[in-house]
């Protein structure tokens, strides 16, 4: 019965053996990377409007790392988590490295050559069947400047079609028209410095602290530094920046528009406006009314400007006492005065800043006017510390979109196709014959996508951009690609995406430092990169796709370039050239850490239009808008009314869906997606919903809801307590998830001048799921 | 009757499978319970768990409040954890607690280990987070990350960001999340959403409260 | 047609460990395990599991002692270590195991059936003493069941030691012996009504029924002084007895004095 000693010691001995391989195993402490043997190089942060300055450790062709740029002005080394991990952003495991071709059901790898060679068919065969305007190329705000010349001058220049449009159309186009019809020339005449000197901000419905982080650091900074400084954030819903802010104005949407005419108001009643200002820099006019949405196919809309007298404007402006817009949107009387005479000040230095609430508007250029007026009324533009100043969202929707010209109306340098002086320019310039450049645009970004549904335009490609998440009422776009019948859809990206899956060829792109590029930031300031790691397998990037493309279809003539990059930019260059918005020789890119147009004779111009730092502006002009030649180098304040929405909350649809970013998600994912710290962070898009509502409809905190329009459904869980408290009656849900696609219900109206959906504001109901 | 020689089976049975069966059970009990002091640090146990020493003896292993959990974020804890051995836990890097409104977990506790009359989730304590890693907080270096704080399901009251000048730059404010430790549930949510390798924030055993008579 | 009381058996037995895996399989029948449990929402408690926690936290819950009660009073009804050869997934593999044990013709060493009434009693004191339930930390039938529930395999291990120490030493010697859980319910089932019967007319002292039952000593006041029923609380109504005795000379009774 008993156990002998041997028997014993035999267990114990087993004993142990069994108890240190249960124990964990000891793991060497990480390796960390090898400081030695890295290459640093500058580079623009792929991320945001803001353009910060990053470097780029590359070793073995691989970047290691990445770290802010001390040097770089804009943001002095400082990132935010999207801009930290930019070493991972190129490689997640599914990165695109061969061109793939669609055949049935299954994408199947190909060459370049093949995959060229059918795309350029299919371009021919198109272009001969149905004529230029049946092919299109959708390209980015994301794109380097050169990709977006080269996209330019070959479908304007090359096969003659004015089927060029950016998905900037989607986020910044209001601001453009809202800066044309104003200035006569696009983006802002201030810089990030009025971050620093500046002592009154009006936020409009912008998400500035999630949004374009490093520079509300900035803003933050300076209330620290000066007590006077006061942050007024106006929105239809609480978020991080409301809470910093000194005071959040919530307002009803779309009454933005009436909000600022009631300001304007107070100020034209009570006197409070620079009378000498608007005598010498001021003139007024007005437009169109009732201008409709964009909601039919082939919409379009010509303005009629009309002059007006200031009186004519005092009167229009009489209907907008802050009792009449207290009971439209909401924020008390009171209160409206009180920001009326903030504004006033003449103690203060007043700056508005804005980005999609205001742009993503079905009366967007008209808000971006509005927000002028009040700026124009008061004198307090054009000053260090004091202007209004519209945030761009894409790293270079100003320096490719907007100051090349990548759209259907465009040519660089605030030039239209409807010009044909503008036109013969470009012909010049791009040494085409006479009478290539067609003088009539197109379509806007969502009439193209409706033209492919239709199949009036036959072959799309897409570069830099994932429309088929991101386009509004996105069920009719997606089905639109696959419908066969001669539709072609090219998708030049580096990951798959929801774009690649309605392709018929994906082509696998380079990305960021993977190829050389240029980005414009929102103040102006044009930064520049070589390239520093090879792409992965066969990915090439998107300049030598459109210039193989056009190889291909004859127009290689067009391209004649050694050094490509360098000599795009100083044919470029010239477009510029004494228009107010000069660019340097690309030397001086490469070597500095960005610089503000326009740079004459090697120097940078912090504010335009402004007397000792505009070199335009003649010395005793004080301030002269000089591109608004038509009015006399003055700019213009606009009478626009107050319209309401075209779908507003019903009894079948109740409340509003507003749609946005995180700032730990860069637009559809894609990128930031593939950073497991970034997916970690936050994985999945929830409904943010007001808990009020919530309780009505018996609906707990992390429920799951069913939202609905009338266009589309969309199952989440609700989130009733996050960094974004809806208001009652709204719902918010980022658009970054693409499991959760909620465009699907976002309505496809537009401003009808400038084109750009309004994805803030459209109606759902809202259920348990 | 003394067996002359060793038969086979006899050896099977002394010789080796005797010492080979105790070999096993010894070394089961020594590779399930003998562990390090270290290694049976501080868990986070599910909402609603009364103070430590009585949630171990309270709890019978049952695991109803694992198979309650709708995200799995409680897990039974494995031979690591000695005597708790079974005892529900939650490793917040892995899966936070999502505080559900209606706490299903504590609800179906049979025996007291965790307070099935628990209602509202602010109540929670199941441990208090802290920044214990500052020199790598993004936050605090001044870059704006902040994760854990716009993740806090109890945001603006649980963490604060409380904004200072950054001298490195002279331009911009470093944004500090601060926990407040009478408020902080422990739920670990920032511990999980930390962007960092290794979370810089994490969820600890709550110190003790205190009071004293200051106004301020 | 021969009437067998193991094929019902192990049904039961399979069905306990199929409940105990059910929410696996989506089915909201069965949460928990045998030491806490909730049957379409009531809930079930070991009442062993009870006893440790209450004396070891000092916490007293009452819907917590009602349930153990219920469980306490439907072993009290059916024979005390029913559970043991009906429910118990341990007693289950330990059960299979012992076929292997008799082919190989090892572990014949025996210990007392008592001890696991003195492994009761250990179990409460220490628990008492200690403040954890002492029990369900190392308990054999925790680990299983949560192994089934939570797919965590490494704590199967102490089942596996037990079956290689009752197949190369001292067979069934959890069940038998050290058990505390047995122990318990060998307390109940010492005065339940639900008993095997013996019938000393048709016995023809075969022996079948002391080589086949795991605690043949409860067999043996019957066959030595001809005992008309089986009145130890270790007889786990497994009728393994009933079912081999040729003779039918065992049989289940309930008596009401």
């Amino acid at each position: 019965m008993e156990l002998s000693r041997r028997d014993f010691l035999k267990a114990s001995a087993a004993a142990a053996a069994f108890a240190a391989a249960g124990a964990p195993l000891m793991l060497t402490g990480e390796v960390d990377a090898a400081e030695a043997g890295i290459k640093w190089g500058k580079a623009p942060c792929r991320f945001c409007g803001t353009g910060c300055g990053v470097l780029v450790g590359v070793k073995d062709n691989k970047i290691v790392a990445t770290k802010g740029d001390p040097a770089a002005p804009v943001n002095r080394g400082l990132n935010c988590i999207k801009g930290y991990f930019l070493s991972k952003i190129l490689y997640g495991k599914d990165r695109l490295t061969k061109p793939l071709i669609r055949k049935g059901n299954k994408m199947v790898e190909a060459s370049w050559d093949e995959a060229m060679t059918l795309i350029a068919g299919k371009f021919k065969e198109s272009i001969d069947k149905y004529g230029p305007d049946s092919v299109a190329i959708y390209g980015s705000g994301q794109w380097t400047v050169f990709e977006g010349y080269a996209a330019s001058k070959l479908f304007k220049g090359g096969i003659g079609t004015n089927n060029i449009e950016p998905n900037a159309r989607l986020c910044m186009a209001s601001a453009v028209t809202g800066f044309m019809t104003t200035f006569a020339s696009d983006e802002p005449m201030g810089c990030y410095d009025d971050l620093d000197l500046g002592d009154t901000y009006f936020l409009w419905g912008a998400n500035m602290a999630e949004c374009h982080p490093v520079l509300f650091s900035r803003l933050i900074d300076n209330r620290l530094k000066n007590p006077k400084v006061k942050i007024i954030d106006f929105g239809t819903r609480h978020t991080r920046t409301s809470q910093m802010a000194d005071k959040y104005i919530k307002f009803n949407p779309q009454t933005d528009l009436a909000l600022l005419n009631a300001i304007a108001h107070v100020i034209v009643k009570e006197k409070l406006y620079d009378e000498t200002f608007i005598k010498n820099h001021v003139v007024f006019k007005k437009g169109k009314t009732n201008i409709g949405y964009g909601l039919e196919d082939k919409f379009k809309f010509t303005d009629d400007p009309k002059p007006m007298t200031f009186d004519e404007y005092k009167e229009f402006l009489k209907e907008y006492t802050p009792e009449y817009v207290a009971k439209l949107s909401g924020v008390p009387a009171a209160t409206i005065v009180e920001m009326a005479h903030l504004y006033a000040d003449k103690s203060r230095k007043v700056n508005s800043l804005w980005t999609m609430g205001f742009n993503q508007h079905t009366r967007g250029t008209w808000v971006n006017n509005l927000a002028y007026n009040v700026h124009l009324l008061t004198g307090k533009i054009c000053k260090p510390g004091e202007n209004p100043m519209s945030l761009t969202g894409q790293p270079s929707a100003c320096g490719t979109a907007r100051e090349v010209g990548t759209f259907t109306h465009r040519l660089p340098a605030d030039m239209v196709v409807t010009n044909p002086d503008h036109r013969a320019k470009a012909e010049k310039i791009w040494g085409i014959p006479a009478g290539k450049v067609p003088a009539k645009p197109t379509y806007n970004a969502t009439e193209m996508f409706r033209a492919l549904d239709r199949g009036d335009i036959k072959v799309v490609w897409t570069q830099v951009t994932n429309p088929f998440q991101s386009l509004p009422n996105l069920n009719r776009y997606r089905k639109g690609a696959r419908k066969g019948d001669g539709r072609f859809v090219i998708v030049s990206d580096m990951y798959p995406t929801k774009s690649t899956e309605v392709a018929d060829v994906i082509l696998p792109s380079a990305s960021w430092v993977e190829k050389e590029g240029v980005f414009g930031n929102a103040e102006r300031r044009t930064q520049q990169w070589f390239k520093q790691v090879d792409p992965p397998g066969e990915a090439r990037n998107d300049l030598w796709q459109t210039i193989e493309l056009a190889k291909r279809l004859g127009h290689g003539n067009l391209f004649p370039y050694k050094y490509v990059e360098k000599e795009i930019w100083e044919e470029y260059r010239k477009f510029n050239e004494g228009e107010g918005k000069d660019l340097a020789p690309y030397e001086a890119y490469t070597k500095a850490r960005g610089l503000r147009w326009p740079v004459i004779n090697g120097k940078e111009t912090l504010y335009r239009y402004a007397e000792g730092y505009d070199p335009y502006v003649k010395a005793g002009e004080g301030i002269k808008f000089y591109k608004n030649k038509k009015d006399g180098g003055k700019a213009v304040i606009w009478a626009r009314p107050y319209e309401p929405a075209p779908e507003v909350p019903d009894k079948a649809y109740p409340f509003w869906l507003c749609t946005g970013r995180v700032l730990e998600h860069w637009h559809t994912g894609t990128m930031t997606g593939r950073v497991p710290e970034l997916k970690r962070a936050y994985p999945a898009a929830v409904c943010e919903m007001n808990p009020e509502d919530a309780k009505k409809l018996g609906i707990k905190h992390l429920q799951k809801v069913k939202i609905s329009s009338r266009r589309g459904t969309i199952i989440l869980p609700v989130d009733l307590n996050g960094r974004g408290k809806a208001e009652k009656g709204n719902v918010f849900v980022a658009f970054f998830d693409e499991n959760k696609l909620i465009n699907e219900l976002c309505i496809d109206a537009y401003c009808p001048i400038s084109g750009e959906p309004d994805y803030k504001k459209c109606a759902v109901k809202v259920e348990k799921a | 009757m003394p067996q002359t020689g060793v038969t086979r089976r006899r050896f099977l049975k002394d010789g080796v499978l005797m010492p080979l069966a105790l070999a096993l059970a010894g070394g089961s009990i020594s590779a399930l319970f003998l562990r390090s002091a270290d290694a049976r640090g501080f868990y986070l146990r599910p909402p609603g768990a009364v103070e430590e020493g009585r949630f171990l003896g309270a709890c019978i292993k049952c695991g109803k409040c694992a198979q309650a959990c709708p995200y799995n974020s409680i897990r039974m804890a494995g031979a690591d954890a000695g005597i708790g051995i079974g005892t529900p836990h939650i490793i917040a890097r892995q899966e936070p607690c999502r505080l559900c409104p209606d706490i299903p977990c504590a609800k179906v506790c049979p025996s007291g280990a965790l307070d099935a009359k628990l209602e509202n989730v602010e109540k929670i304590r199941m441990g208090t987070a802290v920044i214990v890693d500052r020199e790598n907080c993004l936050s605090l270096r001044g870059l704006r990350c902040e994760v854990c704080y716009r993740q806090c399901p109890l945001i603006d009251k649980a963490i604060t960001i409380e904004a200072r000048h950054n001298p490195r730059t002279g331009v911009h404010s470093i944004m500090e999340p601060v926990v407040h430790r009478d408020k902080c549930v422990g739920c670990g949510i920032c511990e999980n959403a930390c962007v960092r390798d290794k979370p810089v924030i994490v969820v600890m055993k709550s110190p003790p409260l205190q009071k004293d008579y200051y106004e301020f | 047609m021969n009437f067998k009381w193991w094929p019902i058996r192990r049904f039961v037995q399979l069905s306990a460990v199929v409940l105990i895996a059910s929410p696996l399989m989506g089915l909201n029948i069965f949460r928990g395990n045998l030491a806490g449990g909730e049957l379409f929402g009531f809930s079930l408690i070991d009442p062993l599991a009870f006893l440790q926690a209450t004396v070891a936290s000092r916490i007293f819950v009452a819907p917590f002692l009602g349930a153990a009660l219920v469980v306490a009073a439907f072993y009290f009804l059916l024979g005390g270590r029913t559970f043991c050869a009906w429910v118990c997934p341990v007693g289950l593999i330990t059960e299979l195991n012992d076929r292997l044990r008799r082919s190989l013709a090892t572990g014949e060493r025996r210990l007392p059936l008592s001890a696991s009434r003195w492994s009761l009693v250990v179990v409460i004191v220490v628990s008492f003493l200690a403040g954890v339930p002492l029990f369900e930390i190392i308990s054999p039938i925790g680990m299983t069941t949560r192994a089934l529930m939570f797919r965590d395999w490494l704590t199967l291990l102490m089942l596996v030691s037990i079956c290689a120490v009752e197949v190369a030493i001292a067979r069934r010697v959890w069940c038998r012996s050290l058990c505390p859980l047995g122990g318990f319910y060998s307390l109940l089932g010492r005065f339940s009504p639900l008993r095997i019967h013996f019938s000393e007319q048709l016995c023809t002292h075969c022996g079948e029924c002391t080589r086949i039952c795991p605690h043949e000593e409860v067999l043996l006041p019957s066959l030595d002084h001809d005992c008309s029923h089986i009145y130890s609380g270790d007889c786990t109504r497994c009728c393994d007895c009933i079912d081999i005795c040729p003779t039918k000379a065992l049989s289940v009774h309930v008596i009401y004095k």
